[in-house]
């Protein structure tokens, strides 16, 4: 044997025992700290797992009332899992056949999942326990559905309505005034709050839309409009009263100055901190969900707040009938799910008032049942619950559109509102070219919808 | 066996892990890509065969002409102005003393700083009310405008923020340069040239393998760019910092159009493949007539 092969042998055999030395390290680290069932997981019960989106505080008062679950009987046991981006994720998990038993998804979700047939329909197994519609508050249980069939349970429900900071009232000299019941007596405050610095910058604010900016397309439903006739499948971005609704909003960029309020937004806070602009007083009013409640008990606890209705136009203003955006956190159960009699049995437990109301508060949302019980009401963090309360049991609140492709309509507005903000479009063009845009979405979804199913 | 094919079985078996990372992680999702890129595929329902309909659709996407004419601007701005800038650092870096070396980790980590932590401190230097930068504009008497909320300020603000990570040329452009014989320099200053011609003249021609490979990965760069835009403007204003990758992302998790979002990264691969095309036949050019 040559030099040169004994010396490749040796480096053979010492790769080989390189290798084996790897292979068994692996296997050892494998066997020592490798995945092993969890201990806490009764054996002898059926055991589900349940994906939410909720981590922090709102996590771990899910987490109570699922141990409460657990403890309430003796064949199921459900394992509560946070996931982050938890719509992607699911649409991952639906994709490789591998759902989770129970997925909290938001209801704007619900049309793409179900339309995909990604969930299980409800309707039987709600028929059967005894659950409809007329248990929930008005706006909810339409939330719930699409295409007439049942895809999702409630979990917990937001209503946006309309933020006073008393205390900035006050400060401005308008202690005690009215809350406004109509967008012109809204304008009016919202004027009388203004405040600038010698430079001409705003310093402080009554009311102004880009705050906090999560719903760029919903005014038009203050003024009587909508974006979508679900029916026919027709947007409807550009009605005429959603071009007056959009007048209304450039007429802020307009009046105050567009740069001006790009800078006022820019050096205020962001939502969840204790320099939001609503908390500093910088902005007098906002629109919000029942959560603002958590943000005040957390950064300015002594603060004094009213909360109403947002308000309508005149011409279409009712105080029993209150116009607003209804939201939820909806439980499902996948298409693939392997236990669907024993995740609906959960579903069902929390439909009870008891722990919808214990979460409600915890979460601080309002109740999304028709019947509120009044330690609810005392006992709530938000002492404005009773205005989000009468949305969600409004004929006249409403909710995200329900079609799949909203998340483009959605994309659309938010785009077209800065262009409007910095004064680059005229309303009814910038609505136009949205429904233009919203229509071909809609038509292509529908088309590919037509020929899976054809 | 015959010595040779063990020789050729252990070879094998020595990068069979890498042959197996490469086709389930790279060619596998690559033709999967290229086969979904002709359905419609929401991820929720079985793909459905359209063809090359959204390649057809890309053509006539208003949006998605505006991602790739932002993300032509952006990298028509990024590419030149980082290759001088960090050409520039490296020359002045090039000489051995204890500033430079602590110069050179001053610019170096940037770097290191992961890109969310950074785009969170340039959120508040371009911040438009109270913001370092408009600060000392104001010091100097200047009105700064709303960087990130206003259109043409925006982009300008997120190539800033690019050039301000610009470590990782800075070191190639260094070691490229002190590769360079020091005889050529001296033979240039014997010939009377000044440090910038030396620079020009000696050191560039020297270097050009490496600037051609920084402005390559730099062009790769500029065309994926997402994360910063993705957190400091969310793509706005109006859509004027809505990059490429941004809209791609949001066709694949947002829109549940997966489908189209793979045609778009077959798009992309192509426009970042023609790119790179063009650089390198321009260098060669630029070489075979020694310019």
């Amino acid at each position: 044997m040559t030099g040169d092969g004994a010396e490749r042998r040796s480096v053979l055999d010492l790769s080989r025992r390189a290798t084996l030395g790897v292979i068994a390290a692996g296997a050892a680290g494998f066997a020592l700290f490798g995945p092993r069932p969890r201990q806490d997981v009764p054996k002898d019960r059926v055991v589900l797992d349940y994906w939410e989106k909720w981590t922090g505080a709102e996590g771990l008062a899910m987490q109570r009332l699922v141990d409460r679950f657990n403890e309430s009987q003796s064949e199921i046991f459900v394992r509560y899992l946070s996931i982050g981006s938890i719509d992607q994720k699911a649409m991952i998990a639906v994709a490789g056949r591998s759902p989770p038993d129970i997925l909290g998804l938001w209801s704007f979700n619900i049309p793409s999942f179900a339309e995909a047939g990604a969930l299980m329909p409800l309707d039987e197994l709600a028929a059967r326990r005894g659950i409809v519609p007329a248990d929930y508050a008005q706006a909810v249980w339409p939330m719930l559905t699409h295409r007439d069939r049942l895809w999702s349970l409630i979990s917990t429900c937001g209503t946006v309505a309309l933020y006073i900071n008393d205390d900035r009232l006050a400060e401005a000299g308008l202690a005690g005034a009215p809350a406004p019941t109509t967008i012109e007596e809204l304008d009016a405050l919202s004027d009388a709050l203004i405040e600038r610095r010698p430079t001409g910058d705003i310093e402080k604010l009554g009311f102004i839309h880009t705050d906090p900016g999560w719903w760029s397309w919903l005014w038009g439903y203050h003024f009587g409009g909508s974006l979508l006739d679900e029916q026919t499948n027709t947007a409807t971005a550009s009605a005429p009263e959603n071009v007056r609704a959009y007048e209304w909003a450039q007429s802020y960029p307009k009046k105050y100055g567009s740069r001006e309020l790009i800078k006022f937004q820019s050096g205020v806070g962001f939502y969840g901190t204790a320099q939001a602009p609503y908390l500093t007083g910088r902005v007098g009013l906002t629109i919000q969900g029942p959560w603002m409640a958590n943000l005040i008990q957390a950064f300015e606890p002594d603060l004094n707040y009213r909360v109403v209705p947002m308000p309508t136009i005149a011409s279409i203003a009712d105080a029993s009938r209150p116009v607003g955006l209804v939201d939820g956190d909806v439980l499902t159960i996948p298409a693939g799910a392997r236990e669907p009699e024993a995740s609906f049995a959960f579903i069902a437990w929390m439909q009870e008032q008891k722990q919808i109301e214990e979460i409600a508060t915890a979460h601080a949302k309002n109740s999304p049942l028709a019947s509120v019980s009044d330690a609810f009401i005392a006992g709530h963090p938000n002492r404005g619950i009773t205005a989000h309360n009468a949305i969600a049991g409004s004929d006249r609140a409403f909710r995200f559109p329900k079609t799949r492709v909203w998340p483009r309509y959605v994309s659309e507005f938010d785009a077209a509102f800065q262009r409007l903000w910095l004064l680059q479009d005229e309303p009814a063009s910038m609505l136009a070219s949205i429904n233009t845009r919203a229509q071909d979405a809609l038509d292509q979804a529908a088309a590919m919808h037509a020929r899976r199913h054809a | 066996m015959s010595a040779a094919g063990r020789s050729r079985f252990a070879g094998l078996l020595w990068v069979l892990p890498w042959l197996i990372g490469l086709c389930v992680f790279f060619l596998a999702p690559m033709g999967l890509g290229a086969y979904y890129s002709m359905t419609d595929y929401t991820m929720l329902e079985p793909p459905l065969w359209v063809g090359l309909d959204n390649y057809a659709s890309l053509a006539s996407d208003p949006v998605f002409h505006r991602a790739v004419l932002n993300t032509i601007v952006y990298a028509a701005f990024v590419i030149p102005l980082s290759v001088v800038l960090a050409l520039a650092i490296a020359g002045l870096l090039d000489v051995d003393s204890r500033l430079s070396r602590l110069v050179r980790v001053l610019v170096f980590t940037p770097t290191v700083v992961p890109l969310v932590a950074s785009a969170m401190i340039w959120l508040w230097l371009f911040n438009g009310d109270h913001g370092l930068i408009n600060a000392v504009l104001h010091m100097l008497g200047l009105s700064g405008p709303n960087w990130l909320g206003e259109r043409g300020f925006a982009m300008a603000a997120l190539v800033v923020m690019a050039l301000w990570s610009i470590g990782q040329p800075v070191v190639i452009y260094l070691a490229a340069l002190q590769d360079v014989p020091r005889e050529l320099y001296e033979a240039g200053q014997l010939d009377g040239m000044g440090p910038v011609r030396r620079f020009v003249h000696v050191a560039m021609p020297s270097i050009a393998p490496a600037v051609f490979f920084n402005v390559i990965i730099q062009t790769i760069t500029a065309w994926q760019v997402f994360a910063a835009p993705y957190i400091m403007t969310e793509g706005g204003p109006d859509r004027s910092t809505y990059f490429y990758s941004h809209y791609l992302y949001d066709n694949a998790f947002l829109f549940q159009r997966m489908g189209y979002a793979s045609a778009m990264a077959w798009v992309q691969l192509m426009l970042i493949a023609a790119c790179i095309l063009a650089i390198y036949a321009v260098t060669r050019k630029l070489w075979s007539t020694g310019t």
